[in-house]
């Protein structure tokens, strides 16, 4: 039984957080769905990148996810960009994307998460933008007219303070929580469901979800005119 | 006192607390007097200009301060204040 999600999906990043929602979108009975990511699998990967085995180290992620989720399911059509991600990739990846695609923001790059949030306000596209990190994670809708990640927090860590999964560790339950979690959010948005600007943060130890609504920031430079 | 919700990240400045009751007429007086009973707690909070990090924010109950009085936004007794820090790994 789908949740009916139809529709096109772009996953941005095929690790801890894009592997659940990966299988979340499948599962939701997604239409269609781009995978980007430009790393292979690596064995230290396993613990959390949940579409993996031992048989796909070396493999390129977007590859190996394409095939998990094919044997799942043969129906959703599936499309494949093993590419790096940065400012200049990133927007005409999207301005290329049909009308109606939902982008989920599942890199480990806290620079990209801001970019994904200023390039889909501008383009019109709705995201999925989530966060995870040793066991506490955050998850927020991003849609014109409603607070952004921007809105939330001004800008990413600078590198110094940047840390990334690889160094300070991250539970593979947090990162499938997570990652299910965005995919139910970007079904929650097909379906039009009032999910826009709220951001969720959970500490998976004691489970305690907290919900903050921030209001749209007028000075805020990526939706700021909007508001 | 307000009550302070301690993230998790700073949790180690704060003994493992996730709240912390803490004097302080405003943003900024609570988070002086939460870096006199837990050093090193406030540069995780505010940078070198005493502004609040950019990718952290506070919220005074549901109110993000920079819709009030950013640092010195008033802080009455039994106001719950949030430190939120944007979580970026994936």
């Amino acid at each position: 039984m789908s949740a009916g999600a139809g529709g096109h999906y772009l996953v941005l990043g095929a690790g801890g957080l894009g592997c659940p929602a990966l299988l979340g979108l499948v599962a939701a009975g997604a239409e269609a769905i781009t995978i980007v990511d430009h790393d292979v699998v690596d064995a230290s990967n396993l613990q959390r990148q949940v579409l993996y085995t031992t048989a796909d180290v070396g493999m390129a992620k977007v590859e190996a996810a394409a095939v998990r989720l094919r044997s799942r399911d043969p129906r959703v059509q599936l499309r494949t960009h093993r590419v790096h991600l940065d400012a200049a990739s990133l927007g005409p990846l999207l301005a290329a994307q049909p009308a109606g695609t939902i982008v989920l923001e599942c890199s480990d790059a806290p620079g990209l998460k801001f970019l994904a949030n200023d390039t889909c306000l501008s383009g019109q596209l709705p995201l999925v933008v989530g966060g995870v990190q040793r066991w506490r994670g955050q998850v927020q809708a991003v849609v014109r007219g409603h607070a952004c990640l921007r809105c939330m927090f001004e800008g990413p860590p600078p590198p110094e303070l940047q840390e990334s999964c690889s160094q300070v560790g991250v539970m593979g339950a947090a990162a499938g929580l997570l990652g299910f979690w965005m995919a139910q959010m970007a079904v929650a948005l097909r379906a039009g469901s009032p999910v826009a600007g709220t951001l969720w943060a959970i500490d998976t130890r004691t489970l305690a979800p907290q919900q903050m609504r921030p209001r749209p920031r007028p000075d805020c430079p990526a939706c700021g005119a909007d508001v | 006192m307000a009550t302070i919700r301690i993230p998790t990240p700073l949790r180690k400045y704060t003994q493992g607390k996730e709240e912390v009751q803490v004097a302080g007429a405003t943003v900024h007086a609570v988070i002086e007097a939460l870096e006199s009973s837990h050093p090193g707690i406030r540069e995780r909070i505010l940078d070198d200009a005493g502004k609040v990090r950019r990718f952290v924010n506070v919220f005074v109950g549901e109110e993000d301060i920079r819709f009030l009085e950013n640092l010195e936004t008033p802080v009455a007794e039994r106001d719950e204040i949030s430190i939120i820090p944007a979580i970026a790994g994936g």
